[in-house]
């Protein structure tokens, strides 16, 4: 379960810092601290998630199908391999 | 150059750009130039769905609760989502597949398109279950001149294409004169205009529709017309996979991804694709303008249906590559995320409180966790 070293350190760029595990998705965990994320389909599908990563690495639960740039992540279908830095859609 | 149904001409489709390339010979998906098409593909077949599979009866007890301006809202909504997916049910079709060069986007287009039928038979089903003859509602699509306004705009770039195609097919490059109009015929401008058409449909399918969507789901948090918004919401959900294929086939022309002269295009006519999405997202305002006119319902108004729009329109245009023109920075209908949420969608009645229940999906994917307590 929460083993120390899977709670990786997440900088919500003009928000705070929170943590996250690698027992959920990067939404679920950033929702549990409160920070509202845009979301539609939760599924990597529509892209309403798009988030930008400043820093880290990420891997997905499932094929992201939205169109995301080269620097974005979708939150809703990935989980935080490192400590990341993100720009999230509020 | 000339459609054929079958070009007999060997080509090999992973060197072919979207479109204007060679016509499609072989209906084959196991290569694929861009394999996203092919995942929307699947994606979209496992959504199927029907619309009498969801019950509207108590909808009708709902409607006879509502106010009179509560009524023109519901009913404006539905003709304008008519029209939209009366258009969208056909014009792929009709303006990309004559011009479409591989085979995995040409199956995307149809069975896109195959589903906006799908939603044009829901409205049907809703209209009926309202009303013992719809035929007024349906009338006044064409009669409505707020309707047809919006009818003209959503049209005009698919007609263009489609007419210059028409063009280019059977008469080839040149100065076409038809009706004493001269019409210049040549790749460049063929190209020009499926970019606008392109950027034209991306608009629709961003925001055109979520005017309606917020005004429906503002009914069901009030526990009113709930059939109504289980379909809206399988609507929804099928519209936000095709803004995802019209982001990337716009994405794949502008990072030269594709055909490099659609890149030049795109850097060519970047005002003005700008400018259809901006006109869009002025309409769309318009329309609440029209919705509200007799006086606003419970838990909406004029103001924050816009700023909905504009901060919808912030997303949509960043992911194309354009700017972000409003200052809106939060969403001003959170509770609308709900209702957009996949794993909320479901038919009958028996699976609405099992996510886990998906008609047609598999999970297949075995990872070595799942072997973590399994000993020999």
């Amino acid at each position: 379960m929460d083993k120390p070293d899977d709670v990786f350190r997440i900088d919500v760029v003009d928000a705070q810092c929170v943590p996250a595990g690698t027992d959920k998705t990067l939404l679920e965990s950033l929702e549990q601290h409160g920070i509202d994320v845009h979301y539609h389909c939760r599924e990597g599908f529509c892209g309403a998630c798009r988030t930008k990563l400043l820093a880290g690495n990420v891997r997905y639960t499932t094929d992201p199908l939205a169109y995301i740039d080269d620097d974005e992540i979708l939150p809703c279908c990935c989980i935080p391999l490192t400590h990341l830095k993100v720009t999230v859609p509020r | 150059m000339r459609y054929t149904t079958f070009n007999q001409n060997n080509v090999n489709t992973l060197g072919e750009p979207m479109f204007f390339g060679n016509p499609v010979n072989v209906a084959r998906y196991d290569q694929q130039k861009h394999a996203i098409f092919e995942k929307l593909i699947e994606k979209q077949i496992s959504f199927f769905w029907r619309p009498e599979e969801v019950d509207v009866t108590r909808d009708q007890v709902d409607f006879q609760k509502l106010t009179d301006p509560e009524k023109h809202i519901f009913i404006s909504n539905l003709k304008y989502q008519t029209l939209l997916d009366s258009v969208q049910g056909r014009s792929p079709n009709i303006a990309f597949l004559p011009i479409v060069s591989l085979p995995e986007l040409e199956t995307w287009i149809e069975t896109w398109s195959f589903f906006e039928t799908i939603h044009s038979r829901s409205y049907t089903h809703i209209l009926r279950n309202l009303f013992s003859d719809p035929s007024d509602i349906f009338e006044d699509i064409v009669a409505n001149e707020e309707i047809k306004r919006r009818a003209s705009d959503i049209s005009r770039y698919y007609d263009d294409l489609i007419f210059a195609t028409q063009l280019w097919q059977t008469q080839g490059e040149g100065t076409h004169t038809v009706n004493g109009e001269a019409h210049l015929i040549n790749k460049r401008e063929l190209k020009k205009k499926l970019f606008l058409c392109m950027n034209s449909v991306n608009a629709l399918e961003a925001i055109r529709f979520y005017v309606s969507f917020a005004c429906t789901f503002a009914f069901a948090e009030r526990k009113l017309m709930e059939g109504n918004s289980k379909i809206i919401r399988l609507i929804a959900r099928d519209e936000n996979l095709h803004l995802t294929s019209t982001q990337h086939v716009l994405n794949l022309w502008a990072k030269g991804k594709d055909d490099p002269e659609m890149a030049e295009i795109a850097e060519e006519c970047k005002d003005q694709a700008r400018e259809i999405f901006m006109s869009a997202v002025q309409q769309e305002k318009e329309w609440a303008d029209y919705l509200f006119q007799n006086g606003s319902m419970i838990g909406l108004n004029k103001q924050i249906l816009c700023e909905y729009v504009e901060y919808i329109a912030n997303q949509r245009m960043s992911a194309i590559g354009l700017d972000t023109p409003f200052t809106v920075k939060s969403n001003p209908l959170p509770w609308m995320n709900n209702y957009l949420n996949s794993d909320n969608v479901q038919v009958a009645p028996q699976e609405s409180e099992i996510s886990s229940y998906l008609v047609g999906q598999i999970d297949s994917s075995v990872s070595e966790d799942d072997f973590a307590d399994f000993e020999l």
